[in-house]
Order: structure tokens, then sequence, then C-alpha cells
């Protein structure tokens, strides 16, 4: 035997021919065949991808789950709360169990962590929590607190009642603040609280109001300080916001415009009203660079008795003020 | 529904009519659930000679069955013939390479890769390679030689080839209806597995599947085909020589052919006529029925005698104990089989389904159909269902061949 016969291809088969066709080629049948066949690879697909998905959640979920609840965890009572809060949080503990209100011996398994939460976001000062359970006896809760940037004076039942605003409108009544701080946030004056559940709905426009305070005090601390109440009445109709200061001297931002810009006037203005005898004064600067001031000044020496006199106002397009221009940029 | 389940489709694209059988295949048990047929067009001689005509009329079959068995074909069992198929018989030998003069694996694998390696022709392409038995030592070893202990082993293959075109024009038709073509089996080794038994095979039988346009054949020697062929010549040849002879259009030869036509003459009076229509209407004609006889007679004895030809040598009465065995459409014609024992000089009889066909498939016009099941499923058993095949499938097969 020759070995090179040994290894003689062997003849071409009929099975060589290649039988792809392309739908062109195709009778109607054919490509109803075709298109019915895709749309099952297609279908056999998604549910292969879907039941992959799921065998994927159920993994996870099991993992993430206790394998063996050590059986002393269900009889042991919660014995620790863990609260959790960003820097500057202001809630403890102890207001943490009061809030909850766990039942004695409660365990851990019997505790509705949703319900729980519930009660916690109730608070206004919580913007968010989650609870977490520790076997076999702690209880970890994670918060994230509202801090007030003003203060608002509601009556309930006839009796004056001090609540606290955020940043976002939320109206709260706060616990754990600093008096002090508490005692230097201007007060909120205008506005119409609407009631809403066990509290009130959101003020709207208060992102403005906040970024007025927060411009405020970064760029000009010594005028916030004065700053009593802030007014927003006129903050719907003709977006201004009407701040008072501890001496009476009224101030009008442009809500819509840059606080900065207005707060550099405000400042300068004011070092000019100081230089002249007026007790107060009324400044608007939501007119641009010509800034109506009135001035309200003391009364006559000689006059003591009479009724108070105000200055003659003067009619806003007789500014008392006019900033000085702008140095001219040279472009070289 | 079993997941193991395949729907199979048998499809003979013949010369006049297309048949599509569906069969659902379930690893151990095969059954008939569906049939479709449609009148064929664009096919000469068992080619494919227009592609959109063909195709049209397979996918309707494909179609028709697919609504019968009410479920989608997934492979395809395709008949083949036509006068483009040849075969030629090689073997070889090789010394047995164990210094005991035991036959290994290796020996078995190397001789019949020898023996199914003679390049062919050009745009040649093979369609089967059939085994003749293993010899050891010239001595007839009818299963595996493996074991066995000899100087040297021999086997031969009948290698039939066809046309590359050919064959890839009607693998096409069936792949515009985007079915894939698992198994390309003869159209005689198919007729011929339904209409024999394995006795006869072993005896030695030659079947004749006398078509339209084509008549396909299979010596069975030893248990295995021994030889198969194809002439191009078929029931359709007979129509034209009427059509000729009598000067009538193709569709009136048809009719006389099948009511008259005759393989041998039987009609001594010649003055005695046959009606063309037999309504006696305007354009009836008269014919003498002997004139019809001879004419369907000559080319018949022609047919018959083409055939042993062709077969040459191979054929003898000696080896074809079991006789003549003619199927087909054109198997019906009336005295032909007497016309057969006379040409081979060995008994003749017409295929027979087996008796586990049911009634309505037992026409010689199915045989290759179920013939292409059959043989297909055979030849692709362990591809079909690998866990499920068992030694009682032939059996499964014959108990559930049964089209409801």
């Amino acid at each position: 035997m020759n070995p090179e016969n040994a290894n003689a291809p062997l003849a071409r088969s009929w099975r060589d021919i290649p039988q792809p066709v392309k739908p062109r080629a195709m009778s109607a049948g054919g490509r109803w065949r075709r298109v019915r066949r895709g749309v099952r690879l297609a279908a056999l697909a998604a549910l292969a991808i879907g039941l992959g998905w799921g065998v994927w959640f159920g993994v996870g979920a099991l993992s993430a789950a206790p394998k063996h609840l050590p059986a002393v965890a269900q009889t042991v009572p919660v014995r620790h709360l863990d609260l959790k809060t960003p820097a500057g949080g202001v809630l403890d503990g102890a207001w943490l169990a009061r809030t909850l209100a766990l039942p004695r011996d409660a365990t851990l398994l019997e505790l509705d962590l949703e319900r729980l939460r519930d009660r916690l976001l109730a608070e206004g000062q919580v913007a968010s929590a989650s609870l977490a359970r520790q076997f076999p006896d702690r209880l970890i809760v994670r918060l994230t607190e509202r801090v007030p940037v003003a203060r608002v004076r509601v009556e309930f039942s006839g009796q004056p009642r001090d609540l606290l605003v955020a940043p976002d409108g939320f109206v709260f009544q706060g616990a754990g603040f600093d008096p002090a701080m508490l005692a230097s946030l201007p007060w909120l004056s205008g506005l119409a609280l609407i009631p809403e559940g066990a509290g009130f709905r959101p003020i709207p426009g208060m992102g403005r109001v906040a970024q007025l305070f927060a411009d405020a005090q970064f760029s000009a601390q010594h005028l916030y300080q004065t700053w009593m109440s802030v007014s927003l009445a006129r903050l719907a109709i003709d977006r201004q916001l009407e701040v008072t200061t501890k001496q009476g001297t009224t101030i009008l931002f442009n809500a819509t415009g840059d606080f900065f810009v207005q707060l550099a006037t405000l400042d300068y203005l004011l070092e000019q009203v100081a230089n002249t005898s007026a007790v107060r004064a009324r400044i608007d600067l939501t007119v641009g660079r010509n800034v109506p001031v009135m001035l309200e000044l003391p009364p006559p020496a000689g006059a003591a008795g009479d009724p108070p006199a105000t200055a003659p106002a003067p009619s806003p397009s007789h500014p008392l003020f006019t900033l000085p221009a702008r140095p001219a940029i040279n472009p070289t | 529904m079993s997941s193991q389940t395949t729907f199979i489709g048998a499809v003979e694209i013949g010369t006049s009519k297309i048949t599509v059988l569906v069969g659902e295949y379930t690893g151990r048990e095969l059954a008939i659930i569906g049939r479709g047929e449609c009148s064929s067009r664009g096919v000469i001689k068992g080619t494919v000679v227009d592609y959109k005509a063909a195709s049209e009329c397979t996918h309707s079959a494909l179609e028709q069955a697919e609504r019968d068995a009410g479920e989608r074909i997934e492979v395809v069992f395709l008949g083949q013939t036509g006068g483009h198929l040849e075969g030629f018989y090689n073997e070889a030998n090789v010394n047995v390479k164990a210094s005991d003069n035991m036959i290994e694996p290796g020996d078995v694998r190397t001789v019949c890769d020898l023996a199914k390696g003679k390049e062919l022709p050009v745009g040649r392409m093979v369609v089967h390679h059939i085994r003749r038995p293993f010899r050891v030592d010239g001595r007839l070893v009818p299963g595996n030689p493996e074991h066995l202990v000899g100087q040297s082993l021999a086997v031969g293959y009948w290698t039939v080839h066809g046309q590359e075109q050919r064959l890839a024009d009607t693998i096409h038709v069936i792949r515009g209806f985007n079915l894939e073509v698992r198994e390309l089996v003869l159209a005689s080794l198919a007729s011929g597995h339904m209409v024999t038994t394995a006795e006869e095979r072993q005896h030695g039988v030659l079947v004749i599947d006398l078509g339209a346009g084509t008549t396909d054949f299979a010596l069975y020697r030893d248990g295995a085909a021994h030889t198969t062929g194809v002439v191009s010549v078929g029931g359709v040849h007979l129509t034209n020589d009427l059509s000729i002879g009598l000067r009538l259009t193709e569709g009136q030869a048809e009719k006389l052919k099948l009511r008259f036509g005759r393989a041998a003459v039987q009609t001594k009076d010649r003055a005695h006529k046959v009606w063309l229509d037999g309504n006696f209407a305007i354009g009836d004609r008269q014919f003498s029925q002997q004139t019809i006889e001879q004419i369907t007679a000559a080319r018949t004895l022609e047919l018959l005698a083409v055939v042993k030809k062709k077969l040459g040598t191979a054929f003898t009465p000696e080896t074809c104990s079991a006789g003549v065995v003619l199927t087909g459409g054109t198997a019906k014609l009336p005295g032909i089989t007497g016309v057969a024992a006379k040409v081979f000089g060995v008994p003749a009889h017409l295929g027979e389904a087996p008796t586990w066909v049911s009634e309505n498939l037992r026409d010689p016009g199915y045989h290759t159909a179920l013939g292409l099941l059959y043989y297909g499923v055979s030849a692709q058993a362990e591809k079909l269902a690998p866990a499920r095949r068992g030694s009682g499938f032939i059996d499964g097969v014959k108990r559930l061949f049964v089209y409801s």
C-alpha cells in the first residue's frame, strides 16, 4: 500500500454545496419562515436574558440576606440604636429613641423598618433616613438633616409658635439646634403658609431667599447680621425680596439678579447713608445702577414734641445717589 | 410534544408531481402526520430546468404538507434522480497491519478511505457511497471485519455521483423555503427500501422505479445495494410516442395511455376500435386498440431492455433470485410484470408497501417519499436523536408508519 494513498482526500460530496440563501432568492413562504425564525430566536434570547437577570437578581438577594439567622436574634430585644448623621448633624440618640419609640423587648425581626422610617421622615428636620438591622440586637439609623436658614412665626390655637425654614422651603419645628444660632436667623414675613398633613406645604421661592442669605453671609457678614426679617410678599409678583434691618432700614433686592452685585452696591450705599444724619432709609436695588434711596431724617431739635417729620420723599426718578462709573477697561 | 421531536419533510421533486410527506420523529418512532402534493412544473426528466416554476410548486406542496401536519418542517430529506446521476465501483485492498494478522479499526478505516478516495471528474459530486461487504483473504464478511484474522482486507464502494450544478439547483429549491436539506437520497434507494424486504435484498433483487420522466433502478445483492442507475426515459415518453404516432395532443395521449395502454400487445383484432373521449362529441375519434398497445408495448420493452443493458454483467438471473420488483406510476401499466419477467429472465411483480403503511399511502406514487423518510431516518438516526437511539428503532418505525 502506498502511504500517500492512505491519506488521499475524499471526493467532494453534495454536502459541500453551500446552503445559505439570500432572502431575495426565497419565496414568500421562505421569507415568512425566516421572519418567524428570527422572531423566535429574539424571543428566546429575551427569555434567556430575562432568566439570566432573574437568576442574578435572586442570587444577589439571597447573598444579601442573612443565610443563617442566629436563633438568639429572634429572642434578643433591641439594645443598641446607632445614629449616623453627616458632619454638622444636631440630632442625637435621645431624640432618635424618643422619635422611634420602640416597644420594650421588641426584637429586630419584629420591627417594621418601613413604618419606622416613615416616622422619622414625619419629623421635617429629617431629609432622608435609612434603617438597617445588625443582628443580634443593633438597629443602625442613617439620617441626613435639614439646616434652617430662616424662621417663621405661626399661630397654633391662638398661641404663637416659631418654626424653622429649610432652603428647600420645608417648614419644620427643629430640635437640637443652638439657640444662639436660631436667634441669628432672619424672620420670614409676607407669606401665607398652607397646611398640608400635619405640617405645611413647602414655601415656594425659598431657594432664592436661601441663596441671598448664603451670599450675604459669605460676602457681607456685617450686613447680614443686621437683617431682621425678609418679606416674600412681592416675590411672586415683582420678583423682589424686601429685607428689613434691625435699624429699620428697608432694602429691596431683585430676586432674579446677581446678589453679589446687589450686596456690593448696598454696602457702598450704606456707607454713604452713614455719612448723613438719616435715621433710617429705604434702598431699592431692583432698578439697576440708579438706586433710589429714601432717607428719613431725624426731627428738628426744636420740634421735639411735634410728630416725626419725614424727609421729603424724592421721586424715584430723582435718585439721591448714583453709583460711580465703572473704570474703563484698558484692552492692553 | 417531546423536546426530542423532529419534524422531517420527505420531498420528492418528480417530473409529473411533487410529493411531500411530514414525519414526526421522536428518536425511537416515526409517524407520518402530513402530506402535500402538487403537479410539477419546471422539472424535466427529474432535473430542475425552471427554478421559479419548480420552486413555486415545491413550496406549495411544502405549505400544504405543513398545514396538513399542523407543524413546521425542520429538516428535509430530498429525493434525487435525473439522468446526470452515474455510478462506478471502486475497490481497495490493504494488508493487515498487525503482526498477529488481527484486523484493527485502523485497517478498516484505511481500506474504506482508499476505496472512497477515487477522484471524480471536475464538476461532479458524490451523492452516495454504498459499501459492499468486506472480504478477508477473499472470504465474504457480511458484518464488521474488526478482530477477524487475515492477511488482507478488501472492500468496494458503489459511488453514485451527480453533476454539481444540477444537485445545487434541487437543493436551492428547498433552501428557497428556508429549509435545510439534511439528507440527499437516491430515489431508487428510497423506493427500493420500501418495496423489498431484507430477505429479498439478501438473496438479490432488482428494483425498477418507473417514473414519469426517469426510470431509476437499484440492484441489491448480499443485503446491500450493489448497483444503481437512472435511465432518462419514463411514462412521459410513452405518452409522447402515442402523441406522435396517433397525432394527438399530449393530454389526449395521456388519457389514451391510462385507459388503453398496455406493456404487451393483448388485443388480437386489429379492427377493434376505442374512442378517444367516448362521448361521441365533435372531435371524438376512434383508434385501433391494438395500435395503442403496440406503441406502448414497444416503448416499455425498449425501456426495460435499456435498464438491463445498463446493468450489464452486474445482473444475472442467478444472482437475482428474488426477481424484479416494479414500482412507480408507470408500473401501473397492465402487463408490465410479464414483460419485465421476459426481459430479465426472472420472476417480476409489482412492489407493494409494507402492510403497516396506511391505505391512503399505499399507492406506488408514494413509495419514494415513504422510502425517503425510512431510509433518511435510518441514515440520520444518530444525528437526529442520539440520546434515544435504541435497538428497536426499525420496529418502531414500522409500527408507527401509519398516516391518519
